[in-house]
């Protein structure tokens, strides 16, 4: 316990760490618009679409994350057929003039699905909270400035939902991060899982585990300023009267 | 009042301290009536739940079995992969690692071990024609378990290889039938056994090549020089009266379902 | 497999060896979720009131580690636990408890945010009505503050516990046979019946978060709704109540 980690296993935790931003990042993107798309969804008018909705969260709400991941790396790839499965494991390269995008492995994909899905019904709770948040005056106002239904949910409903929603759903983002954590349990080497394997070739229990905690605390901090940034700039501009 | 209290305080610390000094691990197994074994639930033949009791059994689990009867006492036993092995023994959550626990230098700073009970190499399982020589695997994606040597191993001597870790054994056959590895690794006897209980054996074939030649032991926690003593002597004893064989012929043998010749008796002298 | 022969299987599953070993599967799930919503309830409501009373240095400090088990992934603090207290402490903690204890720490921890929210809420008026009275702060959050903010509470409480039950499933990363491990453990012996193995895990526990949440919410409200003529549900979701892994 007295010792620092050699620079190899530095090595192992730091691409771990980027595979778990890169990782958070990616379902962040694709959470946010999925979930925007649920709210809509349960807003519309629509009974069956609605329905639809509500099944979706309460499937993919109260069962564990844990459970779904399994399900989707070990379960679903047996459901698909196995020229789909050969084509998403060979490595397939896209080159952008200097950038080569490399194809992920499965275990990335599958975490990504996996998380997705989990994260969309909250990050939908979340905008539907937001829309719900917006008072009916602003109905009204719009409506009586000659706007269209479209026009109103465009230019006044919206930007005020996004408004409202965006300090739970910075609690959502960090969610994320933290649920990134699971992934391990299907092999993707992320954070947990190469903290896991330091600690195992090592034996430096402390350290290893240590430098993750710090690692995922510190990057739960970074949302968490660009929240209160994000929230001073927003007071600034409440009170210029801008939106 | 204080200094009553006080002076109760002090006898007491004193008496633990004194005990503590002479009690130590075989004591307090004798003294629980217990004997507290981690083995693995998911690696027949060593250890495995049987479906028709529901209880854990295994080649692991019998050779546990003869310690806690030569102590005297209760076996109780502890569900483990090979990540948890050494972590259970070190928070002493178990008295005993039984599960394949392969020797080496790193490990040995951690936990002492038994004399060696069974002699492996890590071989691999791949896809029926896809892997005929060990170079191959610098290029291919290899499933392992974590916490176990065959990792190490791999990634010390083939290291364009990728390695995935998973839990145990069977998760990553489980990627190796989807298609998402295309080579497993793990000791060869597991290997052979594994394949034996699958239902779509016919697709898969273990690789003719090893790439070590490792000893497994007992896990015992480190400094219990009594209770190493007393494992050392029931393994030998096993050895000396046939009951090793007799174990090794009812998950080995040639009437079980993974027939392996016994390489290795309990006292060999071992290939370095 | 015809179907009378997954029984004992299902057995296996709901039950694990009990009573032939341990409890296990998804009655010990059960078990482990009562345990950790009652421990982290008391944790919870003691650190609200704690740093809703606090001030200073005492109440930054308690902020500090409030956050600081807000912010650490559930399987990481799992590790800590199982790994590292017994080596730090010398104390012999068994798997089941490190589990119970983690879960209890990072319910507890959301749940003391969601009680200073709550007794911050009923705050300015009650308390300045009932100090006016003669009570000390101590009986004013006793007699008046409390009752009023459990009411709003209450939401994130079943929240919480509702998580709570899926986090339990985090247990089978430390080798306890809750219903996740066992399902594993026969998911690794079938070997070709991935899909309908998770399937049903999910199912299961789908319908014990439901059901939880479906009696909370007919046992609550149904005392509100005989004391208030017009309220209306106040179970729903509350999805920016922070839990651990909502």
């Amino acid at each position: 316990m007295s010792n620092w980690l050699e620079p190899k296993y530095v090595g192992w935790l730091a691409h771990g760490f980027l595979m778990t931003l890169l990782l958070s990042a990616c379902v962040i993107v694709s959470a946010t618009l999925l979930g925007f798309t649920l709210a809509m969804a349960r807003n519309a008018r629509n009974g069956f679409v609605t329905r639809v909705a509500v099944l979706y969260v309460l499937v993919f709400r109260n069962s564990p994350l844990l459970v779904q991941l399994l399900f989707w790396y070990f379960g679903a790839a047996t459901l698909l057929p196995q020229s789909w499965m050969e084509w998403l494991n060979t490595p397939h390269t896209l080159s952008l003039w200097t950038f080569t995008l490399a194809w992920p492995p499965f275990e990335f994909v599958a975490g990504w699905i996996g998380l997705t899905c989990y994260a969309t019904t909250f990050v939908g709770e979340e905008f539907r909270a937001g829309m719900r948040g917006v008072k009916d005056g602003q109905y009204q106002a719009a409506a009586a400035l000659g706007l269209a239904p479209f026009g109103t949910f465009r230019h006044v409903i919206l930007p005020q939902a996004i408004r409202i929603a965006t300090p739970p759903l910075a609690g959502q983002y960090m969610n994320i991060v933290k649920n990134s954590s699971l992934t391990m349990a299907i092999g993707l080497a992320e954070l947990s899982y190469t903290s896991r394997q330091v600690d195992t070739e090592t034996f430096k229990t402390f350290q290893a585990f240590g430098a993750a905690t710090v690692l995922y605390i510190a990057t739960i901090a970074a949302i968490e300023v660009g929240l209160l940034l994000w929230k001073r700039r927003s007071a600034h501009a409440w009170q210029r009267g801008t939106v | 009042m204080k200094i009553r209290f006080a002076g109760a305080v002090i006898m007491g610390l004193m008496l633990a301290a004194s005990s503590a000094a002479h009690a130590d691990r075989l004591d307090d197994i004798k003294k629980a009536g217990v004997l507290r074994v981690a083995t693995f639930d998911s690696n027949p033949p060593f250890g495995f739940v049987d479906p028709k009791n529901n209880q854990i059994v295994g080649l692991d689990v019998d050779y546990a079995r003869a310690v806690a009867d030569k102590l005297g006492v209760k076996l109780e036993i502890q569900p483990t992969n090979p990540a948890n092995r050494i972590a259970f023994l070190k928070s002493g959550k178990v008295d005993l690692v039984f599960a394949n626990f392969t020797i080496t230098d790193e490990r040995k700073k951690e936990v002492d071990f038994s004399t060696p009970y069974f002699a492996s190499g890590t071989q691999f399982i791949a896809k029926k024609g896809v892997l005929k020589t060990p170079q191959q695997l610098n290029s291919l994606r290899v499933g392992a378990d974590k916490g176990t040597t065959n990792e190490q191993q791999v990634r010390a001597q083939f290291p364009g290889a990728t390695i995935v870790a998973y839990d145990d054994t069977p998760f990553a056959f489980a990627a190796l039938r989807t298609g998402n590895v295309q080579a497993i690794t793990q000791d060869g006897p597991k290997l052979v056994a594994l394949l034996a209980n699958v239902p779509d054996k016919a697709n898969y074939e273990i690789s003719p090549f090893t790439i070590s030649n490792d000893y497994e032991g007992v896990g015992v926690p480190k400094g219990e020089t009594r209770l190493l003593n007393v494992v050392d002597d029931t393994l030998k004893g096993l050895e000396a009266n046939g009951t090793a064989g007799k174990i090794y012929d009812q998950w080995f043998g040639p009437t079980s379902r993974a027939p392996l010749p016994r390489l290795f008796k309990i006292g060999d002298p071992q290939k370095s | 497999m015809s179907a009378l022969d997954w029984l004992p299987t299902l057995r296996y599953l709901l039950l694990g060896t009990f009573p032939n070993g341990p409890l296990g599967g998804a009655a010990l799930t059960l078990v482990m979720s009562v345990v950790s919503a009652l421990l982290s309830a008391l944790v919870g409501l003691a650190g609200g009131i704690a740093l809703s009373m606090t001030r200073g240095a005492v109440h930054l400090a308690l902020t500090a580690v409030v956050g600081f088990f807000r912010a650490i992934p559930v399987l990481m603090l799992i590790f800590w636990t199982f790994f590292l207290m017994p080596m730090l402490l010398h104390i012999d903690v068994p798997g089941l408890a490190t589990v119970v204890c983690a879960l209890a720490l990072i319910g507890g921890a959301y749940l003391s945010h969601s009680v200073q929210a709550g007794i911050a809420a009923v705050r300015a008026g009650q308390e300045q009505a009932a100090l006016s009275l003669g009570l000390t702060r101590w009986q004013a959050l006793r007699y008046v503050l409390l009752p009023q903010a459990v009411r709003i509470m209450t939401p994130s409480f079943v929240n919480q516990w509702v998580s709570l039950i899926k986090d339990t499933s985090l247990a089978y990363i430390v080798g306890v046979p809750e219903f996740t491990f066992l399902a594993n453990q026969v998911n690794n012996r079938l070997m070709v019946y991935p899909v309908q193995i998770f399937l049903f895990v999910g199912l299961v526990y789908l319908l014990l978060c439901s059901a939880l949440q479906f009696c909370a919410t007919r046992l609550l409200d149904g005392r509100w709704r005989r004391n208030t003529p017009d309220a209306h549900s106040r179970i729903t979701r509350f999805p920016h109540v922070q839990s651990a892994d909502s």
